[in-house]
């Protein structure tokens, strides 16, 4: 590992305890769509026409680790978190690129335009041509893990604090922005 | 004593119990200072210059996905769309489960009587919901009203379920054309409800860490792939709405929707969250016209 090993198991732990289904004392809020009898837990509605029941379907993901807008869920979200990239990067921009397409990853394409790509999102800025800015890789690297710590309205997800990129795939993310000319 | 790292990590989940009676922390978007009405459009994304004349839009937008979304989606909602879609169905069904339920005490059908319609006229009941229900003890939306009278009926009309969704639009199609219509300026539960529905729209969750507003505030008109993000104003006038993927969908199912999309847990149809966040919306929504039924991709 090469982000100081023991402060990230130690935020992995922290995160486990605080954001797993344990952290409900006495089980879901009443509001969640859940099932704890099926894996992913998370349910999705399914409408059934001239019926006046409403089925619930299991989703493709369980959900419930994270905060959600139930007024009973008291769980805190995770902090900006501020991490020191050690050099040498060793990404691989070709896995970077799959990456940044994969709709349960990356999923830059949703606000970003990269190049080779059509129907790229607009919200994000343009990352064409990326190298041309000659941005530090650990500066890539923290925006892609937790880009509040340089602007605490982000809106762009926490990759890394939220566990939803590993350190090496960060490292190939940035390897692959850093290769786009 | 030396602080060995095993001995911190237990010091650290000792203490975590102490922690948990405070406030958790959470994130919010900054809070824009809505106007409670269509034309506060105007200062967010300025769409409503473009719909608030219904006669002279330009239809020409209807047909590019950069710029449809101007149009609020008018040109798929009743007057302007006359094909015959799922929704059509959708009341016919709701209007022959209504009549079931609505049997005559007296000169007015209880049913309606419990929905609110004055004198059993359904006529602008929508333009009023959601509403203070006094024997609910709380702010309800139309749909869960329609399950809780129905149940009192003795018919189970689960909220979100079709059944449920069309008496809703059969009621709603009743009131087409007619201004939403709730107060939440004046101080009470309505108000209350808005201004905790504000906080929830700007309140950041779920696995990717966003808002209702990160997208529908501060984003409107840029593209998400290949979709397009709406505006807040007016959109809820069309609710319940037929749409080609999901049949018939509830407001609280487009919020579902809205919670999977963005990787959060979704919370139950008539959850006081949700229903909040109806009201921050419908009264967003002041002075549009409830255009039920209608219909979306």
């Amino acid at each position: 590992m090469r982000i100081c090993t023991r402060f990230l198991c130690l935020f992995a732990f922290i995160s486990t305890a605080w954001l797993s289904p344990s952290a409900f004392s006495s089980g879901f809020p009443t509001d969640f769509a859940v099932d704890p009898s099926v894996v992913n837990l998370t349910l999705e509605p399914k409408v059934v026409v001239n019926s006046g029941k409403l089925e619930w379907v299991p989703f493709s993901r369980d959900l419930t680790p994270w905060v959600s807008l139930s007024y009973a869920d008291k769980r805190p979200a995770a902090k900006p978190r501020q991490v020191k990239l050690v050099e040498p990067l060793q990404g691989d921009p070709v896995r970077g690129r799959a990456l940044a397409m994969a709709r349960d990853k990356g999923y830059c394409i949703v606000c970003h335009q990269l190049p080779g790509e059509q129907w790229a999102g607009t919200v994000g800025a343009l990352l064409l041509s990326f190298k041309k800015h000659k941005y530090p890789d650990e500066l890539v690297f923290q925006q892609i893990f937790d880009s509040r710590v340089f602007n605490p309205i982000s809106v762009m997800p926490p990759y890394g604090t939220f566990g939803i990129l590993n350190e090496q795939e960060i490292r190939d993310l940035v390897a692959y922005l850093q290769s786009l000319d | 004593m030396k602080l060995t790292f095993p001995l911190l990590l237990l010091l650290v989940v000792a203490s975590q119990p102490a922690t948990s009676a405070t406030a958790p922390y959470r994130e919010f978007d900054p809070m824009e200072d809505y106007l409670p009405h269509v034309k506060g459009d105007m200062s967010l994304s300025g769409s409503y210059k473009h719909w608030k004349d219904p006669a002279n839009l330009d239809w020409r937008m209807a047909g590019s996905p950069d710029e449809n979304w101007k149009l609020n989606w008018k040109f798929m909602d009743p007057p302007f769309n006359a094909s015959v879609h799922g929704g059509h169905f959708a009341a016919d069904r709701g209007e022959e489960i209504f009549h079931e339920l609505n049997r005559k005490v007296g000169r007015f059908g209880k049913f309606a009587i419990c929905l609110g319609a004055r004198k059993g006229n359904l006529k602008g009941l929508r333009s009023q919901y959601p509403m203070y229900r006094k024997d609910l003890k709380r702010v309800a939306g139309l749909e869960e009203v329609i399950e809780h009278c129905a149940a009192k009926e003795g018919r189970e009309l689960q909220n979100g379920s079709y059944d449920n969704s069309a008496v809703s639009v059969y009621v709603a199609s009743q009131s087409t054309g007619m201004p939403i219509k709730i107060n939440v300026t004046a101080n009470g539960p309505l108000k209350a409800a808005y201004e905790r529905g504000r906080k929830v729209f700007h309140a950041r969750a779920g696995r990717i860490n966003l808002a209702c507003s990160s997208c529908h505030t501060y984003q409107i008109g840029l593209h998400l792939r290949g979709t397009v993000v709406t505006s807040p104003y007016g959109d809820v006038a069309h609710y319940p709405v037929y749409r080609t993927r999901y049949q018939l969908q509830s407001l609280h199912l487009r919020f579902v929707e809205c919670n999977l999309a963005t990787r959060t847990q979704p919370l139950k149809p008539g959850s006081q969250a949700y229903t909040d966040i109806e009201v921050f919306l419908t009264g967003l929504t002041n002075g549009y016209p409830v255009s039920v039924p209608s219909e979306r991709d």
